[in-house]
């Protein structure tokens, strides 16, 4: 136990450290877009109206100085430590001055709704039918399934999702092609409200899935293969054990350890969104939040939303590695 | 090696398969070389015409024929997963196995560099990537960017075999016989992890051929080169999907669904000769 | 297998219980009581900001903000105008200038209130510059702080601006060309504190409309018609509006635009592909546009052109810039940019509007006549009769669609443009000092002649599509082009001057005035960049010359509606056209479309009140001529 607690605290100590080398990489990443967030908003004003040159120098100078850019890019970095210590993650410069908390807080639900759920059930769909293909491999049905897991993967996403779009939302029109709720729709909990927001993630979530389960598909397909080699697994089948048996507390509990790691880091990854999902469906999320921010040279909303996804990432991948030793009793600390 | 291949070309049905599926598509890619036109002009031929005798995968509305068009996409498209995915397998092999074998603080050291790599969220460290080399933004430089962001996740899957099979009886006997380290991992862990190198090639293959149509429908890629996904970046600008041409969006997806299967096949069919079991499993059958 | 059979069950069950409960596309309001309309603006990131007066704050502003709730003097219409051109709206009548422009004096009109009901004055009028000037950062704090002196409200429906010098253009800050400086309520801004970071959420307006309701994903708004619709400056005059509620939406890609008007879900279709509305136009029975027939789109009086850098060495003789145009096929370009559907200028206007009879079209008889030097020969580069060509390989493919009248032609395709003369093209880069080797230009050293050609991503893919027909053309020519891709070229390309040469626009004008300050005032050689300094507002082809500056300063001496202005226009014309500058190609055609299942009375070429496009401001004349459909 005592070991354990020790293997904790350094695994521990190494997220820390993966926190830091991570954000400080794209911290310094995000600062050497060529987007000048200045340049975007005098554009903006300026595409709508006749200024003359001299005025559009003055607004160059006057937003700089409020958009507080100036400063080195060292002291920068060690005031955005600063500000994250005290979970601020900034204003946003393209939705000055609103803070990037507030924008990524109203988009995080949406995405983290929209792709907790379709990955649960891509990944859940995706190991069991390829963990049945891998164990019984002359079945018919799941030769189906597998060639259609296989078939559905490689389709460019963006035109899967759009194939559903048109096929649901115009040749046979019965579901919501737009957004995540119907215009001018009461955002207070009730159940029409529910109802609303699931029948418009249906086509986002099931585009997600169809894609989704191949990888799951294939991966668990191979691990089973190979473990069906094993001889524990050998001896036990040459023992008559049930065959049913066999696949569920010998195979798949094994062969689910790589899967449930990829899981927790596919869960730990959500938070920067889809931003072809979002784009197509229109449906709210971090992921056009993010694109928005690049193209706007918006570093701070960028770097909010690489903190985010960060953070997941490291967690997920920091619980996994702890309740590993727990799971899988070969794996020795140290 | 040769030798193995035309075995399983002789007695794996599924490998065979692939293999001709993937001849085929090589043929075709290669062809582009031979293209009449060059494939960054438009309006060489009359736009719009449907699959017939005259254009056999039909032109699309720039104007062009979609055989030779598709011919060049399908090439350059292939060639970049595959470089990509040789790439990225190299460091992920290397730096997950090291990790896994070694243990301690090498282990340590590694999976920080690994865990730092997954947790660097890729999407918009490519795009910003794409901003600040877009003037000379060249096929190799967007091939070593998308590798290097695409080892981490198996490097991790491969070291945490390679953990367990570090415990495992037969690595201890291979050590007290004083086996070297390099023969251990080659020769004893190195066919435990292929299965999922091979299963990983097809996934990291169809992930980063999966985020160049991402980049390329978004705009962030070099649109003269014809890929999968500038070609499909194409039909978009022309709403090819609610317009009625429907062949310039089905036979890109067509290609690369071949692109696939072909691999696909190929890595089961090595699997089962890697992995004895399964030809046993198959006499049996 | 019981999990799937399970999971498969729920599934089903959820789709079909959904779309049994389906709600409609919108809760709560009839259909036929709204107007909806896409918002291109994209998913507003602040969806919560109204407070227009402070920029960059991701706030939307064509989200029916600045077309249905603000207001200020002077509207002037790209096309005829409900009562002409210019309609003077907060404003009783035009401005009125002392006689050195150093003094402007507005009249107000009486009656107007704002939504929450408190008089609209001569105050507001005051405290909007004010205290837009003691808050450097506003939007428009910068031309205020220039430009006024003081300004004083000496009755509650005056008020007089002193000028710090002398400006016959001041009323274009006013002026509503897409939009214009609005109007702030004073009684709602002194009392905030900083209005840098007031949200104006709910935004108190001098339109017709209140809001009613919005998306805080921002993904769409609803505008109300006020009871007191009465007491807004509009419709005091032209009636009461027949729309009661409109949406602006945001619905993504074109494709999805074009389903959900074919769905009847979406009213006024912003912009689209050029292949999407003809498949539009083709399918469905209740969608038109501006063109009964082709093009369709509504021509915006903005001039899609080739930017030369001509800072760069390569594009400061003319010479080399007549040639690059000498190369361009304008008939491959406009089919592979609008399919055809291009209305194509061969001179520094956009042809639109008021521009065809003041400018086009008396110029076609200079145009014609002119010659230019190839070194070799005389060469008369201009061909009249493109237009015609460009409708006569149409008319196979669309029939009745394509205008035949010459004159319908002329409006709806453009009268004629520049040669594709090679040969011309090859002696004028003879002149320049370049010579071909193995069918490539080269010049004196050896060294290729390139061209790198900005193009706009997908955001405007017609113009990405001319960009890439220009460069095919240039290439066919032998000039080693090519094409750079680059997200909103004005502020990443332009603007820095790190480009060669791009497809943008350097022209824009009013379109129902033939007046060319807009645009032409910012072009005066003294506001050119250094190289590697960032190019101010509009003058991206970094060019100067005497004569221009000439033009310009005889532009400011006179007033916005002087005769002399269009001979000064002609002037300009004629100057760009010998030095080509930059290379003009076409009217920047909106594909707006509309559906009339709802609502009928939309503006077109046969009824021009005002521009469909409605992310202008000036759309929102419509709401006082759209009828509800039954």
């Amino acid at each position: 136990m005592r070991a354990y607690l020790i293997f904790v605290l350094r695994r521990f100590v190494q997220f820390l450290a993966v926190l830091f080398l991570a954000i400080t990489a794209v911290f310094f990443i995000t600062h050497l877009t060529p987007n000048d967030p200045v340049e975007q908003t005098l554009a903006r004003i300026n595409s709508g109206m006749a200024n003359s040159p001299e005025v559009v120098a003055e607004m160059r100078r006057t937003l700089t100085e409020l958009y507080g850019l100036q400063g080195s890019l060292w002291e920068q970095y060690v005031e955005y430590w600063q500000r994250m210590a005290r979970g601020d993650l900034g204003p946003s410069l393209s939705a000055f001055p609103a803070p990037v908390t507030s924008l990524v807080a109203r988009a995080a639900p949406w995405t983290a709704g929209l792709l907790v759920t379709s990955t649960v059930i891509a990944w859940t769909l995706g190991n069991l039918l390829g963990g049945l293909a891998g164990y019984y491999r002359q079945n018919r049905l799941l030769k189906a399934a597998e060639i259609a897991a296989m078939g559905l993967q490689p389709i460019p996403y963006y035109v899967l999702a759009f194939v559903l779009l048109i096929l649901f939302g115009y040749v046979w029109p019965i579901l919501p092609i737009t957004g995540a709720y119907v215009m001018n729709r009461d955002l207070s909990f009730s159940l029409s409200l529910v109802l609303d927001v699931l029948r418009h993630s249906i086509l986002p979530a099931v585009s997600l899935i169809l894609v989704g389960i191949g990888g799951w598909f294939i991966g668990m397909r191979a691990l089973v293969s190979n473990l069906v080699t094993e001889d524990y697994v050998l001896y036990a089948e040459l023992g008559g054990v049930d065959r049913g048996r066999i696949l569920r507390s010998y195979v798949m509990r094994n062969a689910l350890m790589p899967q449930i790691t990829g899981l927790a880091m596919n869960l730990g990854a959500i938070f920067s969104g889809t931003v072809i999902t979002e784009e197509v469906y229109g449906y709210p999320g971090m992921g056009k939040l993010l694109v928005d921010g690049v193209n706007s040279g918006d570093y701070s909303l960028v770097l909010g939303v690489a903190v985010m996804s960060i953070l997941g990432v490291a967690a997920a991948v920091f619980l996994v590695d702890i309740l590993y030793p727990l799971l899988d009793p070969r794996v020795r600390l140290g | 090696m040769w030798s193995v291949a035309r075995d399983l070309f002789r007695y794996n049905r599924g490998f065979a398969a692939g293999a001709c599926i993937l001849a085929v598509l090589i043929v075709y890619a290669l062809l582009s070389l031979l293209s009449p036109y060059d494939p960054a002009d438009a309006f060489v031929v009359p736009p719009d015409i449907p699959p017939g005798a005259d254009f056999w995968l039909g032109t699309n509305s720039r104007g062009q024929d979609m055989f030779w068009i598709l011919s060049v996409a399908l090439r350059n498209t292939m060639l970049f997963g595959l470089a990509v995915a040789i790439v990225s397998r190299a460091v992920a092999l290397t730096v997950g196995m090291m990790a896994g074998y070694f243990g301690g603080w090498v282990d340590r050291a590694l999976t920080m560099l690994i865990d730092t790599f997954i947790a660097i969220p890729m999407f918009p460290v490519l795009v910003l990537f794409y901003f600040m080399i877009k003037d000379n933004l060249s096929w190799a430089s967007l091939v070593l960017v998308m590798a290097l962001l695409g080892w981490a996740y198996d490097a991790r899957l491969i070291r945490s075999i390679a953990l367990s099979l570090r415990t495992r009886e037969f690595t201890r006997h291979a050590q007290f016989a004083g086996m070297g380290t390099r023969d251990i991992l080659f020769e004893e862990h190195l066919p435990y992890v292929l299965p999922v190198l091979f299963s990983t090639t097809m996934n990291n293959m169809i992930w980063s051929i999966g985020l160049e149509i991402t980049l390329a429908v978004l705009g962030f890629s070099d649109i003269d080169t014809p890929t999968i996904g500038t070609t499909i970046y194409w039909a978009n600008q022309h709403s090819a999907m609610t317009t009625g041409t429907w062949w310039w969006i089905l036979f890109p997806v067509a290609a690369v669904l071949l692109v696939f299967i072909g691999l696909f096949l190929l890595s089961v069919g090595m699997n089962e000769y890697i992995d004895p079991r399964s030809r046993l499993d198959r006499l049996r059958a | 297998m019981r999990t799937m059979r399970l999971f498969a069950l729920a599934l089903g069950a959820m789709l079909v219980s959904a779309s049994a409960l389906a709600d409609d596309f919108l809760a709560g309001i009839p259909r036929k009581d709204v107007l909806i309309v896409e918002n291109p603006e994209g998913t507003i990131k602040n969806p919560s900001w109204f407070n227009v007066w402070v920029p960059g704050t991701g706030g939307g502003w064509s989200t029916g903000l600045h077309q249905l709730a603000m207001d200020t003097f002077w509207y002037i219409d790209p096309e005829k105008g409900l009562d002409g051109a210019i309609d003077s709206s907060l404003a009783s009548g035009p401005p009125e200038y002392n006689s050195d422009f150093t003094q402007m004096t507005v009249k107000l009109r009486d009656g107007i209130k704002w939504s929450d009901g408190v008089d609209f004055t001569a105050d507001d009028v005051v405290f909007t510059v004010q205290e837009q000037i003691q808050h450097p950062g506003m939007t428009w704090s910068a031309p205020f702080a220039a430009n006024v002196d003081t300004v004083t409200a000496t009755d509650p429906h005056t008020v007089v601006f002193k000028l710090k010098a002398a400006n016959s253009r001041f009323h274009a800050i006013f002026s509503v060309r897409w939009f214009g400086a609005w109007i702030m309520p004073k009684h709602i801004f002194e009392k905030v504190a900083d209005p840098l970071k007031f949200d104006f959420n709910p935004p108190v307006g001098l339109g017709a409309y209140k809001l009613h309701s919005f998306d805080p994903n921002g993904n769409w708004y609803i505008w109300e018609l006020r009871d007191d619709w009465k007491n807004s400056s509009m419709s005091m005059r032209f009636g009461q509006p027949k729309v009661k509620y409109v949406a602006y939406v945001y619905l993504g890609p074109p494709e999805k635009r074009s389903i959900e008007q074919a769905n009847h879900n979406l009213d006024i279709i912003h912009d689209n592909t050029p292949e999407g509305i003809l498949n539009l136009m083709k399918t469905s029975k209740s969608e038109h546009s501006w063109f009964e027939g082709f093009p369709y789109a509504h021509p915006d009086p903005t001039l899609p052109m080739v930017i030369f850098n001509d800072q760069n060495p390569k594009f400061q003789d003319p010479a080399v810039r007549w040639a690059l145009t000498l190369m361009i096929d304008i008939k491959q370009v406009a089919m592979a940019s609008y399919r055809g559907a291009a209305t194509i200028s061969a001179i520094a206007s956009p042809p639109t509007g008021i521009a065809n009879d003041v400018y086009e079209k008396p110029m076609q008889g200079w145009l014609k006549a002119f010659e230019i030097d190839t070194g070799k020969r005389k060469f008369k580069p201009y061909d009249p009769n493109v237009g015609k060509e460009i409708a006569d390989s149409l008319r196979p493919s669309l029939g009745d669609a394509i205008p035949s009248a010459p004159d319908a032609i002329a409006k709806a395709i453009g009268y004629g443009w520049w040669k594709h003369d090679v040969k011309a093209a090859g002696e004028l880069m003879e002149k320049a000092g370049y010579h071909k080797q193995d069918g490539k230009w080269v010049d004196k050293d050896g060294k290729p002649f390139t061209v790198e050609l900005t193009v706009e991503d997908n955001a405007r893919s017609v113009m990405t599509r001319a960009g890439s027909m220009i460069v095919q053309n240039w290439k066919a020519a032998g000039v080693d082009a090519k094409t750079v891709v680059v997200q909103n070229p004005f502020v990443n390309a332009f603007r820095p001057g790190t480009f060669e040469a791009g497809i943008g626009w350097s022209i824009e004008t009013w379109g129902g005035h033939p007046d060319l300050s807009f645009f032409l005032l910012s072009w005066e050689s003294q506001f050119v960049a250094k190289a590697g300094e960032p190019q101010p507002e509009r003058n991206w082809q970094r060019w100067q010359n005497p004569e221009l500056d000439q033009i310009i300063e005889a532009v400011k001496k006179i007033g916005f509606d002087d005769p002399k202005g269009t001979e000064l226009g002609i002037q300009f014309m004629k100057l760009m056209v010998r030095e080509m500058p930059i290379i003009p190609l076409m009217s920047y055609n909106v594909e707006t479309s509309m559906d009339d299942t709802y609502w009928t009375g939309y503006p077109s070429i046969k009824n021009p009140y005002t521009n469909p496009v409605p992310n202008w401001a000036n759309s929102r004349y419509m709401m006082e001529r759209i009828q509800p459909k039954s």
